[in-house]
């Protein structure tokens, strides 16, 4: 596995203002995304799996507030930047495929206009150039800003201190320092402040100089071709008239000796038709309608035959409009993502999840499309921006096992091709074997158990895990199930200790005072359970998940794989 | 699980279209085509398929949701709902053979150059006569069907379509929000004709005991109650007028991972305590093969397997049910690994020379072919 960390969550708490209180939907969760893995999280709704990765994309609900914690993203932590900093991240860095296609598109937009609709409001280059380069500067404001505040936090705990030891010489003397240091910093601020306006008109110059540069040439080539265009069409014109005269005449020959022909048959049949009796009859009136339906034919077969010819012959005034308006579009891509080069990428992406048709397909609208379809093309618009992160929310939950399979081989497939970081989230164990390469349970907003996937299926160590394995019928279940009995807790009222001891079989009585740090499995396998302490007692593994653990070991598959 | 010989449900050649548009624009959905299945008394009847494949459809028929286009529903021996558009295509048919036979006499007529013609002419009038009279009466005979047909469908014997009940897929959509967990258990009861309040309440009590509620949630409203346990009232539904047949379409689908195995549960308890015989329409694959006894799998309104759960996992033959095997995860991530999923392609069955038929390949595994496949298939299993 590459180390290096694409997304670094640091003890991140979530809550939400409601009516009755503050829901604590996350409490403090940390966990890394390595580069190209794929990173499961599973729980059962209500466990906060949604919320922390709606807090990476920085779409949580109005009432949410992030208490504490930090999500690293590319050097920025995304709990802190402003909504400005935010666009450049959301959809672009970060695509985020979510549960039911069927709300999350619009129904009264053609597909094409949805899935080109970011590209067209980020197409801006200019724009985008100039937040690249100002960035820096920007962050040059925020630490300065940070460092001022810091002082003064530092300088009042100093001061506090002294203050108990009761050494005023030292308070006036610290205070003077400290003024001078905040001056200081006031005046490296503004400086960074005064900077900054500087360099923002600066850039904004050169951007605009660079790019006017570059239109120039094409301002250059369009002048040439208006000037000559006149001219070249009055002298090629001639030439494409002949050709289509030529043709017409063709035509017209064609389609005479084609008339006379069925004329000539039609009258034979119906001299014989006058001659014959009774049943005779019917068979040549059989006659007369094949007769009738090759004439048909033939003279559709004759019109396309025309018709190919007619379009390789194009009016010079076509031709010459044809240049200048694909000079004016290739000028105007300098500048911004124009509407026909995003329909082009949209239809490349389209092809790219495996839509067939796109051209058609890119004005329907989504009641034309069936269940896996319309998830391809929510996965399409998430691909537009080609971003390096994906989170996919449940993107399987409301779909049948056939297209389920199908999607999640696009998904496999396009995070090889892109080079892609997966979170991927689901309830489904199943899903999960198949896509993850490390797997965090989550149970009332905490990870109960982090590890790889093999860790997690072949040595799990939480009860809630077992709870999981074993809820789940499989294909060789026989016995009675073993449901998780009651339901999660009330986060309105975040029980004391282990969340899952309510519901848990294992729980002893330390559970439910105290919660469990995490215990180390194995250098990348931790499960928080005070079952793992060396104080508790040994524990055997619930029947159902010891028989299925045996089972897969069994399995030739797995024995195979060992081998 | 007590299986006895006798059906107590049997379908047979059950079609439901769906008519849009009129001329040109005329579109016919079939989304339940001939569709023949016998259920025992006892058993859990499984029927999966991808969505739109027709399987809630059947469901939704065999309750008389809709109206059968074709075949016959029968349940405890009473036949509950029929459809008549085959019957009309057969009076179509008769009047078209008579036209046919009448036309053909004629032409001898023309043809024949005998001299007495007059003794041919009465033979011929004698002839057409016969045929008409055979034709009247057999469509009379046709149309009185028919309208026994609309009359079963019409008014069905309340005392038997009563012991037959439904589960729906979303507690939240299928529970009046405005009712009373109370008000709508009773329901059932009070269109079955039962108006002592006393009794009303006691059995309302009883049966939420039953599935695991208290009597005190009977005053609450459906909002109160999780997910499982909305499921639960809405079980509590069907049991309260002692069915003895239960069609559950994806009772668990809509339901949270560890409230699926509680529901799952409490319906094979169920089904031990009271006998009862379900219908579970379903998508996952192993809910099905963990739930039922046999297993019917769907394809664009036709039935294209149906085997007892082993075999049907032992020996999938047709097609479409391998490629539905080989899709279903399973939470092992080496078998995972390995897994590789067949694409299922209905041009490769060529049914241009011969239709195919649902026939017995083995005791009890009947499969959809044509006599070709079967052929294949046969080799397949030994």
């Amino acid at each position: 596995m590459p180390a290096k960390k694409k997304i670094e969550v640091n003890d991140l708490r979530i809550s939400f203002w409601t009516n009755q209180g503050m829901v604590r939907a996350v409490r403090g969760v940390s966990f890394d995304l390595f580069e190209q893995e794929t990173l499961a999280i599973v729980g059962e709704s209500g466990s906060g799996k949604s919320v922390t990765s709606r807090a990476i994309m920085g779409i949580l609900a109005g009432n949410a507030v992030i208490d504490e914690g930090e999500i690293w993203y590319d050097g920025q932590d995304l709990t802190k930047i402003n909504e400005e900093l935010f666009h450049n991240i959301r959809g672009d860095r970060i695509g985020m495929i979510f549960q039911d296609p069927m709300s999350s598109l619009n129904p009264i937009m053609r597909i094409g206009k949805q899935i080109t609709e970011g590209m067209l409001i980020n197409g801006d280059h200019r724009k985008k150039e100039f937040k690249a380069l100002i960035r820096e500067h920007y962050n040059a404001l925020y630490d300065a800003k940070v460092k001022r505040k810091s002082m003064i936090k530092e300088f009042k705990e100093q001061k506090k201190e002294l203050k108990e030891q009761g050494d005023t010489e030292k308070i006036t003397s610290l205070k003077e320092a400290f003024e001078k240091d905040l001056d200081a910093q006031k005046k490296a601020i503004s400086e960074a402040r005064k900077n900054l306006a500087k360099r923002k008109t600066e850039i904004k110059q050169e951007i605009k100089e660079r790019y006017e540069q570059k239109a120039k040439e094409y301002d250059k080539k369009i002048e040439t071709l208006k000037a000559s265009m006149k001219d070249k069409i009055a002298e090629e014109t001639p030439q494409y008239k002949n050709a289509v005269d030529q043709l017409k005449k063709e035509k017209a020959k064609r389609f005479s000796r084609i008339d006379k022909e069925h004329k000539q048959n039609m009258d034979d049949i119906e001299r014989r038709f006058q001659s014959t009796k009774g049943t005779q009859k019917e068979k040549l009136a059989k006659e007369k309608r094949a007769e009738k339906n090759r004439y048909k034919n033939e003279k559709l077969k004759a019109k396309e035959e025309f018709a190919d010819k007619f379009a390789q012959h194009q009016h010079p005034r076509k031709v010459y409009k044809q240049q200048l308006e694909n000079l004016k579009e290739e000028k105007a891509r300098i500048f911004k993502v124009t509407k026909k080069e995003a329909k082009e990428r949209a239809i490349k992406v389209m092809e790219d999840v495996g839509i067939p048709e796109p051209d058609k397909r890119f004005r329907q609208y989504p009641f034309q499309f069936s269940g896996g379809m319309r998830q391809r093309i929510v996965i399409a618009v998430a691909l537009t921006a080609d971003p390096d992160v994906l989170i996919c929310d449940e993107p399987t939950t409301a779909l049948d096992v056939t297209i389920q399979a199908q999607i999640l081989e696009l998904i496999k497939t396009l995070k090889v091709d892109r080079n892609l970081s997966v979170i991927f989230i689901t309830h489904d164990l199943g899903v999960v074997a198949n896509m993850a390469d490390r797997v965090a349970v989550m149970y009332a907003g905490k990870i109960v158990e982090i590890g790889g996937v093999d860790e997690i299926f072949y040595n799990p160590k939480h009860p809630y895990t077992w709870a999981l394995l074993s809820s789940m019928p499989d294909l060789n279940t026989e016995e009675r199930l073993q449901a998780i009995p009651g339901t999660p807790p009330n986060m309105l009222f975040p029980p004391k200790g282990d969340a899952f001891a309510d519901r848990n079989a294992y729980a002893m009585k330390i559970d439910f005072e105290k919660e469990p740090p995490y215990f180390k499995v194995s250098d990348t396998h931790y499960a928080a359970t005070w079952l793992l302490h060396k104080d508790a007692p040994e524990v055997e593994l619930p029947e159902a998940v010891q028989r299925r653990i045996q089972h897969m070991a069994e399995s030739p598959e797995g024995k195979e794989d060992e081998s | 699980m007590s299986t006895t010989n006798e059906p107590i449900l049997r379908v047979k050649n059950l079609k439901q279209h769906f008519k849009s548009g009129f001329g040109k624009n005329k579109l016919v959905v079939k989304a339940v085509d001939d569709v023949s299945i016998d259920i025992y008394k006892g058993e859990v009847f499984g029927l999966v398929g991808e969505s739109g494949c027709g399987k809630t459809t059947t469901g939704r028929t065999i309750i008389k949701l809709y109206e059968p286009t074709d075949g016959i529903v029968e349940f405890m021996g009473e036949t509950i709902s029929a459809g008549y558009e085959s019957l009309k295509e057969m009076i179509r048919q008769t009047r078209h053979d008579a036209r046919d036979m009448i036309s053909d006499l004629k032409d001898e007529l023309e043809s024949s150059e005998d001299k007495d013609k007059d003794k041919l002419k009465q033979e011929y009038d004698e002839k057409v006569k016969e045929i008409k009279e055979k034709k009247d009466t057999q469509i009379t005979e046709l149309r009185k069907e028919i309208r026994r047909r609309q009359q079963i469908t019409a008014d069905p014997n309340m005392k038997t379509m009563k012991r037959m009940q439904m589960i729906f897929q979303d507690p939240i959509a299928s529970l009046n929000p405005r009712m009373t967990v109370r008000e709508i258990i009773a329901e059932g009861l009070r269109i079955a004709g039962e108006k002592d309040a006393k009794t009303i309440t006691k059995k309302v009590n009883d049966v939420l005991e039953t599935v695991g509620l208290l009597p005190e949630h009977a005053g609450r409203y459906p909002h109160e109650f999780s997910g499982g346990q909305r499921q639960r009232i809405g079980l509590a539904r069907a049991l309260v007028v002692a069915p003895e047949f239960i069609i559950a379409d994806e009772p668990i689908s809509a339901l949270d991972v560890s409230i699926q195995a509680q529901v799952i549960n409490l319906l094979n308890e169920l089904r031990q305590e009271l006998g009862l015989t379900i219908m579970f329409i379903a998508h996952d694959l192993s809910v099905i093969k963990y739930f039922s006894d046999r297993i019917g799998v769907m394809y664009f309104g036709k039935l294209v397997e149906l085997a007892p759960k082993d075999e049907l996992f032992k020996n999938p033959l047709h097609p479409y049910t391998r490629s539905l095997l080989s899709a279903v995860p399973l939470p092992d991530p080496n078998y995972e690994k390995k897994r590789k999923r067949f694409a299922y392609d209905p041009s490769t069955h060529d049914y241009s020379k011969e239709a195919p038929e649902l026939v017995e390949i083995k005791p009890g595994h009947l499969i959809l072919a044509n006599s070709a496949e079967l052929a294949e298939y046969k080799k397949v299993l030994k």
